[in-house]
């Protein structure tokens, strides 16, 4: 039997498979990038101080958000998930409240973050907040 | 009767080299990205899990560290000169987007200070920057 031999396959110059590879790659990079620029947070309306709202007392929720990140809720501590459902209970109850925050001079950001992403998630449209001691709302 | 015309070859683009033209343009726009990139100042971010996308067309990032040092692209400034950019950038384009990036430990009343500033300038939409908790 006449074996015959395997003929290498030349390279063809006008070739240009590795330019899917380099494509995908840019592609990817883009979005990875477009990822990155990207600025997310919270989107918070400053309460006027020019023209304080007035609230009915049955409607206000005072909440006050100490150093340590203790949430303070009608005179008694509160862990975050009992405010949750508090405030939920709440906002069933009267729809129009209005959740203020008073909060320490000393309380680190990341807690003040916290409660905000709690009264967004519970959808509280009327949402205050002012650092203590402060006269103004 | 045997032609003598010679056979001429098809031609043909080399496209041998396009590879290199391509790896040659990601590494210039993978630089050229990166030169574009942000101002960042080195503070430990605050987390959520429920963001939503806060940027606008025109924006104003303020950066404010855990000690209170407050700065405005790399630049450090003071609450009065802040005040004057902060108006100014509001004059130039009302719908100018304030962020305030600050770090996680800050204490809130350094927050208060830029939160203060955007009161008595009646701006009153501010963006508190978080990073996606994972």
């Amino acid at each position: 039997m006449k074996l015959q031999p395997r003929r290498r396959s030349f390279d063809d110059p006008g070739s240009s498979g590795s330019l899917n590879d380099l494509s995908f790659l840019l592609i990817i990079f883009f979005i990875v990038i477009a990822g990155f620029n990207t600025t997310k947070g919270f989107l918070v309306t400053l309460p006027d101080t020019s023209r304080p709202r007035l609230v009915h007392q049955e409607d206000l929720m005072r909440c006050t958000l100490q150093s340590t990140g203790a949430i303070i809720l009608d005179g008694k501590e509160v862990s975050l998930n009992e405010l949750s459902t508090m405030v939920g209970a709440k906002r069933n109850a009267y729809p129009n409240m209005t959740f203020l925050l008073v909060i320490n001079a000393e309380t680190k950001y990341q807690y003040v973050i916290d409660i905000i992403h709690e009264i967004r998630r519970l959808d509280v449209e009327n949402f205050s907040f002012r650092m203590e001691d402060n006269v103004q709302s | 009767m045997f032609s003598l015309k010679k056979e001429r070859k098809k031609p043909v683009i080399a496209t041998a080299s396009m590879s290199d033209i391509g790896f040659l343009l990601l590494i210039f726009i993978m630089l050229i990205s990166l030169m574009n990139q942000k101002y960042e100042e080195k503070i430990e971010y605050t987390e959520a899990k429920q963001i939503e996308k806060t940027e606008a067309e025109e924006n104003l990032e303020i950066w404010i560290r855990r000690d209170g040092a407050i700065s405005i692209e790399g630049d450090y400034i003071s609450l009065e000169y802040l005040e004057a950019l902060i108006a100014a950038s509001v004059t130039q384009d009302p719908m100018v987007r304030i962020h305030i990036i600050a770090d996680r430990n800050t204490p809130y009343k350094y927050v208060d200070q830029a939160v203060k500033i955007l009161q008595k300038l009646q701006h009153r939409v501010v963006s508190f920057v978080v990073r996606e908790e994972l």
